[in-house]
């Protein structure tokens, strides 16, 4: 099974998050609704172009090696290990967005002190996981180079629409 | 021990009088901040435009407390305040039509409004009925004039007013504020409670940060991975520092033609459940009908007899 599409779905949502984030903090209206979709697509945008860094990294390790079928394989493992803790942050992430829209304003606010709020801190921590387990999983050096662009990726999302586009919004 | 001190109480100065802004110069409030041990704070400020004098840019300094309370009201839809807040208000105003029995208007007045979050909220949601009108104050021009802006750019039935909440002319009948009793310091707090008092206001809910141990803790971590701006990440940690303990706020805000309590006392409910909580202040005939509009609730509610439990 090749992790590929997994891992850019899980960029692309990530991506989205990343533009409401941006976004999030700059606007005091009230009913927001429209400029929220704008910058979740704005974000997806971005992290759809960024993304193409870690896609071509990958596509140029393969075509330049020798023993393709091994790297490959090589790719594949460590894209399955870098997989791993994501899935466990973006559970935790999903889990907690649930309870927030969900549940009653006090689990809401549980849900957000101890769930949303430091998992977005914790970003950095899950790529770095990501790129570890991508390592163990014996995906060795170009697994890892092309985990460490994808993270690095995903982190400026939310940096490069911010300053794009929300940086001097009130 | 060093006195904390919020850098957006400091970087603006109004004469309490005429209502005139004051110049502000750069090098007293550095000095300040460094004087209460805060060399960080000090920082932020140091990075303030001043014109040649050495006082602060006015207009830079209402540009950036109008960004911060953008970004502060991030926290509070995030955090769901207008829903904590009607899950009180709309019992509490129950409790204020069946006793008053008049059909209205009644008026509700945000102390220390800042951008109106809440009165803008209500506004959209209509959460409290028809026959409240919604007012914010707050003493800040800059602020006041955006929230002005804010309500009548998204067609909003509420009105904002810069001065003295208890120096309108029309009396409110119920005061709340959000995030702002930790501003009030030593007698300060007691007068604040007092001013209502003395008004003609059926009630008051203050809700502010809940003094436990985890708040600074969160309040970083929060400020942190929802805030930009140095100065809103500093003032957010400090003012939960700052936070009243249930015990002040209570002795407080009992003053004489006010029974005070308080919902969601610490030890009583989760604090990842609770970052905020209200003082709530009724003249006393509305307790009991307060108790049966909360139904269940109810049971949250304590009054100065439970510090005296608290400390058997």
């Amino acid at each position: 099974m090749t992790p590929a599409i997994p891992l850019i779905l899980l960029g692309l949502i990530d991506a989205a998050c990343s533009g409401f984030r941006a976004y999030a903090g700059s606007d005091a209206r009230i009913r927001k609704q429209r400029a929220t979709t704008r910058a979740v697509l704005r974000g997806l945008t971005v992290g759809a172009v960024l993304l193409l860094a870690p896609a071509l990294t990958a596509a140029l390790l393969l075509l330049t090696a020798r023993d393709q079928a091994r790297t490959y394989g090589t790719l594949t493992a460590g894209g399955l290990g870098y997989l791993l803790p994501l899935t466990a942050y973006a559970t935790a992430v999903l889990l907690s967005l649930a309870a927030y829209f969900v549940l009653p304003f006090r689990a809401g606010t549980l849900a957000m002190v101890i769930g949303l709020g430091p998992l977005t801190l914790l970003r950095p921590l899950a790529i770095a996981a990501a790129c570890l387990g991508a390592v163990l999983n014996g995906g060795g050096g170009s697994a890892l180079l092309v985990g460490t662009i994808a993270g690095a990726a995903v982190l400026c999302v939310e940096p490069a629409v911010h300053r794009r586009w929300y940086h001097h919004v009130q | 021990m060093h006195q904390l001190v919020e850098i957006s109480d400091l970087i603006t100065a109004v004469d309490p009088h005429s209502g005139h802004r004051l110049p502000v110069r750069r090098a007293e409030v550095i000095q300040q901040l460094r004087e209460s041990g805060d060399e960080r704070a000090a920082r932020i400020v140091a990075g303030l435009p001043t014109d040649r004098d050495g006082v602060l840019d006015p207009h830079a300094v209402d540009r950036l407390l109008i960004s911060v309370h953008t970004e502060l009201q991030r926290l509070s839809e995030e955090l769901r305040i207008g829903e904590r807040l009607v899950h009180l208000l709309g019992p509490l105003f129950t409790a204020i039509r069946e006793t008053t029995g008049q059909p209205g208007p009644y008026r509700l007045v945000d102390v220390g409004c800042g951008l109106g979050y809440l009165v803008r909220w209500l506004a959209t949601t209509n959460a409290l009925g028809a026959d409240v009108e919604l007012v914010g104050v707050d003493l800040d021009a800059a602020l006041v004039g955006e929230a002005d802006r804010l309500a009548e750019a998204e067609g909003l039935n509420c009105r904002f007013v810069r001065g003295n909440a208890f120096g309108l002319r029309e009396a409110a009948t119920v005061y709340v504020s959000t995030g702002v009793l930790h501003h009030f310091r030593g007698p300060a707090l007691a007068e604040f409670f007092q001013a209502q008092a003395a008004s003609p206001a059926h009630a008051f809910c203050h809700f502010d940060i809940a003094a436990t141990r985890l708040a600074p803790v969160g309040a970083w971590v929060f400020h942190r991975a929802r805030m930009r701006n140095p100065l809103g990440r500093h003032d957010g940690v400090v003012s939960a520092r700052r936070a009243h303990s249930d015990e002040t706020l209570l002795r407080a805000a009992a003053v004489p033609g006010i029974r005070a309590l308080l919902y969601e006392p610490r030890g009583a409910v989760n604090p990842f459940c609770t970052t905020l909580r209200p003082v709530i202040g009724v003249r006393p005939q509305l307790e009991a009908p307060l108790r049966r509009a909360l139904g269940r609730d109810a049971r949250r509610i304590v009054g100065p007899e439970h510090l005296a439990e608290a400390t058997r």
